[in-house]
């Protein structure tokens, strides 16, 4: 294995979850969870990364791929991070630009990069860092 | 003395569920099953922890978190939401509320409850 998937040093802990049918989404929703613990994220961060693992598993499976859901630590520099990634084969071709507008107006709120990797088949790259501010704004409505 | 937890939950099924799994950990469980007596109960008598469902009738479990976090009488209650409304935006809306975690209900739920509650100190 490499050590890098995308721009980031991959760390420990490494989790792959195969997304084969909806029951897997629960996997992999637990298994986002479970890595975000190991790494110090509150609570709060860890319902967000499990939400985005777990959105981003759904969104491929809709378009009839099985696939592999990859969470794994990341370095860069000094931060620290909870990477989730996906190959997304059905994307080759289409806009880079545009799939990100469409996967950061989805997934945005959750995480704090997306990125896309690769041409030929493209891997959707999800990061929070750890330590990186209060992302999550109260609001009193 | 054990420590109380007020569950809010309008599926008697689930709250007793639910209970099943606060009371195995040694908490206390009293139960609201809608938003207002939830409210109502936590101004009374202000538990340790609150357990919010989403889908409740009359008033909904983001609104619920949201007047608890503004009432200084309950502000500081830990508050976990514990739904099957689990998407981006629904997510969003309940940490924005003010809620401390936002837990699926799936059948890793009771074990992602407990390790919250270690997580805020509620348990040790």
């Amino acid at each position: 294995m490499t050590d890098t998937l995308g721009p980031f040093h991959i760390r420990p802990p490494i989790m792959t979850v195969k997304v084969e049918d909806s029951m897997d989404i629960m996997i992999v929703r637990d298994t986002a969870r479970r890595a975000a613990a190991l790494l110090g994220f509150t609570p709060a961060n860890r319902a967000q990364l499990s939400t985005a693992a777990a959105t981003l598993a759904e969104l491929v499976l809709k378009t009839g791929e099985a696939h592999t859901i990859q969470m794994n630590g990341v370095i860069n520099g000094l931060k620290e991070g909870l990477q989730i990634s996906s190959q997304a084969s059905f994307l080759a071709g289409v806009s880079a630009a545009n799939v990100l507008v469409a996967l950061r107006s989805k997934l945005g709120d959750l995480v704090d990069e997306i990125l896309l990797a690769g041409d030929e088949t493209p891997t959707v790259i999800m990061v929070m860092w750890l330590n990186s501010g209060d992302r999550i704004e109260y609001h009193d409505e | 003395m054990a420590l109380e937890v007020l569950l809010v939950e309008d599926s008697r099924t689930q709250a007793a569920q639910i209970r099943e799994t606060l009371e195995s950990v040694g908490l206390r469980v009293r139960v609201a099953y809608d938003g207002p007596e939830g409210i109502r109960d936590a101004i009374e008598n202000p538990p340790a922890l609150i357990v919010l469902d989403v889908k409740l009738p009359t008033m909904d479990g983001f609104q619920v978190c949201r007047r608890l976090k503004r009432n200084p009488a309950t502000q500081d209650i830990p508050i976990i939401m514990l739904t099957e409304k689990t998407g981006p935006q629904a997510t969003m809306t309940g940490l924005r509320a003010g809620a401390d975690d936002y837990i699926s209900k799936d059948i890793f739920a009771s074990e992602h409850l407990i390790n919250t509650l270690q997580e805020l100190g509620i348990l040790e």
